[in-house]
């Protein structure tokens, strides 16, 4: 989103504006008002951001459970077990995975999917609708719904209508480590791809017919108008796009907790489901705690670079 | 451009169907017993069987749910909207250094996962009781108003700003000209945001996961949770379910389709 706000074009008389501002706000009875507007925003923000942000960081470095008022201070004693827990170890390998591995296959479905909604044809609007509609109920009904279909029995519907037309046996979609992270990963692309296949549509909307009228006189083939207009004019939303991807993945609590509630085993267990566990659960609020802000510095991270990276191409492209 | 091409409406129309293929499955089996649904998943269904939402309307506290959705949606979306409101609005009021420096404060405060703050949180609605009450879940919610603050404001800096000057000259209040002249002015952006976040509260499901336990207060993506444990042998009924808590969404979806679609395009949105 911050990617949204920073590419976003400055209103053009933005010094002018400025400095009428400032000239309206005198007096200070009515700077005083004025301020008002901004103590509910602050409210917000101390108690809502800043007092468990500080909580949580403080917590990090000490046992506390919730249950007894003695509080200990450890150090980094929660991070060194957290990083030799088997269990917390899984949790960031499959976020990392399921981030990774969304925003990779979405984008590379999304955008020949948006170049197809953009072409004229019969049920255009059908199509459209239809790839959005995973993008609005709750993901949570739909991983559940997901669970039926990919029910690792005989009688799930994948299975059934696998042995129905080729014959094969039940296939243990989320009962296997390996294909339940898959099946995890693309039920996230299904839910997501249609969504960011119109936010491409929309930027895809915005290229002057022109260009691609000019370029075939010119004797550019498909592929080439493709590759040398439509690319480069799409990286603005790609940078959206992925940035969304990105952090939404590591985020991702929902669809793996309602589709294979982690399992099996841990395989399919997210950072923020072992923070839950751990902090809600089970009390064990340092240990959470810690959790959480080595995951907040790593989404931290990784976002930023993205950025970094995303701003390179989009620069050396167009 | 202009001509048909029916090698593309067919592909990707066929797509198409593989990805809502879930959405005709659910919506086929409600109308099915168990039986039928076990031996032929995908067929249309032979008769309109309505047994499966008797059932369900009867088993399931269906309006209480819906009554504590729309209780937290409403109370959520109010309280982000004149948050971010007023906020956008003393922003551009006073650009003071001060202020300024907050705003990138806020912006800082917007990047921040909730998962960082989630258990400080978690703490304090247990120490002051709102824990498992959907008051305690419109508080979580309220942390929604930053990002209602940025869309908001964003919109606000289009504006002309004579139009406040003028209000001033002719001698109305600060509070009257927010009530008056900035609100009514604001409001398409109002109603863009309100979309997305009423998208984000309803559906959300990790808040009232966390925070609600008694059955009664539970909200509807929360309730279809719950059933899979009463419905795991009974998958008609549970599908069901689905449909019906799925049904006012796309409603609302169909409804907003427009705002939602040039929402995408000012490129202000979540995921």
């Amino acid at each position: 989103m911050s990617a949204a706000t920073l590419s976003r074009p400055r209103p053009p008389s933005g010094a002018p504006v400025a400095r009428r501002r400032r000239d309206s706000s005198g007096g200070w009875r009515e700077a005083g008002a004025h301020q008002l507007f901004l103590v509910p925003v602050a409210a917000v923000f101390v108690v809502l951001f800043v007092i468990p942000l500080g909580q949580t960081f403080y917590w990090s470095l000490t046992d506390f459970t919730g249950y007894s008022d003695d509080v200990t201070f450890v150090g980094l004693e929660n991070y060194r077990t957290i990083l030799s827990d088997p269990s917390m170890t899984a949790g960031l390998s499959f976020t990392l995975l399921f981030a990774v591995g969304t925003t990779l296959l979405t984008t590379a479905i999304a955008i020949p999917l948006a170049v197809a909604l953009n072409q004229r044809f019969l049920g255009r609007n059908l199509a459209r609708s239809l790839f959005f509609f995973p993008a609005i109920p709750s993901m949570a009904v739909l991983g559940l719904v997901w669970g039926y279909i990919l029910s690792p029995l005989g009688s799930g519907v994948l299975n059934s209508v696998l042995d129905g037309t080729l014959g094969l046996g039940p296939v243990p979609w989320l009962s296997d480590a390996t294909l339940a992270k898959l099946s995890v990963v693309l039920v996230g692309v299904w839910g997501g791809a249609g969504w960011h296949a119109v936010l491409y549509l929309a930027y895809l909307q915005s290229i002057p017919a022109s260009y691609y009228e000019v370029a075939t006189i010119d004797g550019a083939d498909a592929w080439q108008r493709f590759r040398h207009i439509t690319l480069p004019l799409l990286t603005p939303a790609m940078v959206i796009s992925q940035f969304l991807l990105m952090t939404n993945g590591l985020k991702v609590f929902d669809l793996p907790y309602t589709l294979t509630n982690g399992g099996p085993g841990f395989a399919t267990q997210t950072i923020t489901q072992s923070i839950i566990v751990n902090g809600v659960g089970q009390g064990r609020y340092g240990m959470a705690s810690a959790l959480a802000v080595l995951f907040t510095l790593a989404v931290a991270a990784l976002s930023f670079s993205q950025l970094l990276v995303s701003r390179r191409i989009e620069r050396r492209v167009s | 451009m202009s001509r048909r091409r029916p090698l593309l409406s067919v592909f990707v129309i066929g797509l198409a169907c593989l990805v809502g293929m879930p959405l005709y499955y659910i919506v086929v089996n409600t109308f099915k017993t168990q039986e039928e649904m076990v031996s032929s998943p995908l067929a249309p269904p032979t008769s309109l069987h309505l047994d499966n939402y008797l059932a369900v309307f009867d088993q399931v506290p269906l309006a209480q749910s819906f009554g504590n959705t729309l209780y937290v949606t409403a109370g959520a979306i109010a309280v982000q909207l004149f948050v971010g409101a007023t906020a956008a609005y003393g922003m551009i009021l006073r650009a003071t250094l001060f202020n300024r420096v907050f705003g990138v404060l806020l912006l800082l405060a917007f990047v921040v996962p909730g998962q960082a703050t989630l258990i400080p949180l978690y703490r304090t609605l247990v120490d002051t009781e709102l824990v498992d009450t959907l008051n305690g879940l419109v508080f979580l919610y309220a942390g929604g108003s930053i990002f209602c603050f940025f869309l908001i404001q964003g919109y606000i800096r289009t504006l002309p700003f004579e139009i406040i000057e003028a209000a001033r000259i002719d001698g109305a209040g600060v509070f009257q000209i927010f009530w008056r002249i900035v609100l009514p002015l604001i409001r398409p952006i109002l109603v863009t945001v309100g979309i997305f976040q009423t998208m984000w509260v309803w559906n959300d499901f990790i808040l009232p996961n966390v925070v609600l336990s008694s059955p009664e207060n539970r909200t509807i993506v929360l309730q279809v949770y719950n059933a899979v444990g009463e419905f795991t042998t009974d998958w008609p009924a549970f599908m069901t379910l689905s449909v019906v808590v799925l049904a006012p969404m796309v409603v609302f979806f169909l409804v907003t389709q427009r705002h939602i679609v040039s929402g995408l395009l000012a490129g202000g949105v979540k995921g």
